[in-house]
């Protein structure tokens, strides 16, 4: 009895003193597999994003410009390291950062909860509502219930937030989906398409170009979005400085400037063509 | 009752008849697009896109021009390896053994039956995310020399992309395999078996055999299909744009995205294609006749 109580303790001691150890093995693992790590050892963060006005477009020199190409520049800044952007196809950006082609997603990518279920999202770092954009022959038209009618056709890039949108709010007009901003808005300049609905500003500053050809139905602010960075699940700290980061320079008023400047008016469109 | 095919081709009532249909039709869509689609033309942005001045002088490639070299670059790697791979494919599927012909056969009908979109996606995602960073490609380019770092960039492009065009290369290379393998397949089979007979009976060995008899003549008969099938690739890599490979429709898509000029630029797009596989079709054109005349003397 005494034996045995002597070889319960000292399992129970081993076990004490263990267990404290395997937990700090495992916090140092996951600190060491942090992509924060990675990015640090390798001198270069490599960001995954999307052509799309104003938020990463090309300039006359080719070189990326836009709100979040500010945003990735800051971040690798005071990270020290260099950026390298991969521009990757929206349809397959999820996919892309899964299968590690790059490190963090910074692409104007509003949080839903079925992306959050595949990716984890830091604390938001823009607000940008959608806008809506309608052809002239919708003028007239009262907004939204004459929009859900059977031969309005609504457009919206695939894997969008809008569609989603489009299809829950309008279910008896038509949606079809493009691959790419430009063909979304030549549908409806078209007039093949009635009805475009995207994030803001690119609604507005289509409808400022083309007057007399779409107008805007609506001024109302539709599900204002929250856009995040978007990294791989099980890395808590990537989060945590990627949320702080966000939270530092919100305060400071760097994010609400670089914003203002893109997407307040177009100060910047000398840059992109003639 | 029929023509008489000596007489000296002329331009007839028939042909001014056809060409005026044609002309009319042609400016019947035109006027017919103008008024349907809202569009302003603006050409101005489309020399910016092919080259810049750079700041340190000179002109550089801007990037609808280093779309196309990409394209090209990723056409001849591919066409390199999957020629390669194929070839071995074409030649175990001519065999007269079991396992190498049913291999052959089995990756022919697997690649074959997919379409290639579906591969591209397939293969990005499962197989390349496992391979290439396995062959430790990223870490060994971000280790070159200035020296190194100037060939790869020759010969893949810039360094920090070349890890995706490589995917892309792959992708592409695979796909071309099993075409490139029905084409040695056939090749090989267009030799009379006579040949053979023969060389065998005059004491060559089966490999004496297959590169001294039969590879001549069906490296002649796969010529024409490969050079079509080069031009086919050339096309096909547009695909790989999916993927996100820094190629001409990619870029395009950028390109079009962010000036707003949408028709402008597909139709550039449209035109540097067809300039790079005409040009092609013509090269190889000439290179069969070539090949035709030496084989008369």
């Amino acid at each position: 009895m005494k034996f045995t109580g002597a070889i319960l303790g000292a399992v129970m001691t081993a076990a004490a003193v263990a267990a404290p150890a395997a937990a700090q093995d495992a916090q140092q693992a996951l600190a060491q597999t942090s992509v924060i790590e990675t990015i640090k050892q390798r001198g270069v963060m490599r960001v995954g994003m999307a052509t799309f006005v104003p938020w990463a477009m090309r300039d006359k020199n080719g070189a990326l410009i836009g709100f979040e190409i500010d945003v990735a520049n800051k971040l690798a800044a005071d990270m020290e390291v260099t950026v390298e952007f991969v521009p990757t196809a929206w349809d397959g950006i999820i996919p892309a950062l899964l299968a590690g082609k790059f490190d963090v997603i910074i692409g104007g990518m509003s949080i839903t909860p079925a992306r959050n279920l595949t990716v984890n999202f830091t604390a938001p770092y823009a607000n940008s509502s959608l806008g809506v954009m309608a052809h002239v022959g919708m003028e007239g038209k009262a907004w939204p219930e004459d929009y859900n009618q059977p031969g309005v056709t609504f457009v919206c890039r695939r894997g969008a937030t809008p569609c989603a949108y489009i299809a829950e709010r309008f279910p008896k007009a038509a949606l079809r989906q493009f691959d790419d901003q430009g063909q979304t808005l030549q549908e409806v300049l078209n007039g093949s398409a009635q009805v475009l609905v995207d994030s803001q500003p690119l609604p507005s500053f289509t409808i400022y170009d083309n007057p007399g050809v779409v107008f805007a139905p609506t001024g109302e602010k539709i599900n204002p979005g929250n856009e995040a960075f978007a990294v791989r699940k099980g890395d808590p700290d990537a989060l945590n400085f990627f949320d702080n980061w966000i939270l530092v320079n919100r305060a400071s008023g760097w994010l609400e400037q670089r914003h203002a400047y893109w997407f307040g008016g177009r100060p910047w469109a000398d840059l992109v063509s003639n | 009752m029929y023509p008489d095919p000596d007489r000296p081709r002329r331009f007839g009532a028939l042909d001014a008849a056809l060409i005026a249909v044609a002309v009319v039709a042609g400016a019947y869509v035109w006027f017919r697009v103008a008024d349907v689609l809202a569009y302003r033309w603006d050409w101005g942005f489309l020399p910016g896109t092919l080259i810049r001045s750079d700041p340190d002088g000179g002109w550089r490639p801007n990037l609808l021009l280093e779309g196309l070299l990409t394209t090209i670059r990723l056409s001849l790697w591919a066409m390199v390896l999957g020629g390669a791979l194929g070839l071995l494919l074409g030649v175990m599927a001519s065999s007269a053994r079991l396992l190498p012909k049913m291999t052959a056969t089995a990756y022919v009908g697997l690649i074959r039956n997919m379409p290639p979109l579906v591969f591209v996606f397939v293969f990005y995602f499962f197989l390349s995310a496992q391979i290439i960073p396995a062959l430790g490609v990223d870490a060994a380019l971000r280790a070159l020399s200035p020296a190194g770092a100037a060939l790869v960039g020759a010969l893949l492009g810039p360094p920090a992309l070349a890890e995706n065009l490589l995917s892309g290369v792959l992708c592409l290379a695979l796909l071309e395999a099993a075409y490139i393998c029905e084409i040695v397949r056939a090749g090989i089979g267009s030799v009379p078996d006579a040949q053979r007979e023969a060389a065998r009976s005059l004491g060559l060995s089966g490999f004496q055999t297959f590169r001294l008899v039969t590879a001549p003549q069906a490296l002649r008969a796969v010529t024409p299909p490969m050079a079509n099938q080069f031009i086919m690739l050339v096309k096909n890599s547009a695909i790989v744009s999916l993927i996100s490979v820094q190629e001409l429709t990619f870029i395009a898509t950028e390109v079009a995205v962010s000036t707003g000029r949408r028709f402008e630029t597909w139709i550039v797009v449209a035109a540097l294609y067809f300039a790079l596989c005409y040009s092609l079709s013509r090269l190889f054109a000439r290179l069969e006749r070539r090949m035709r005349l030496t084989d008369r003397r």
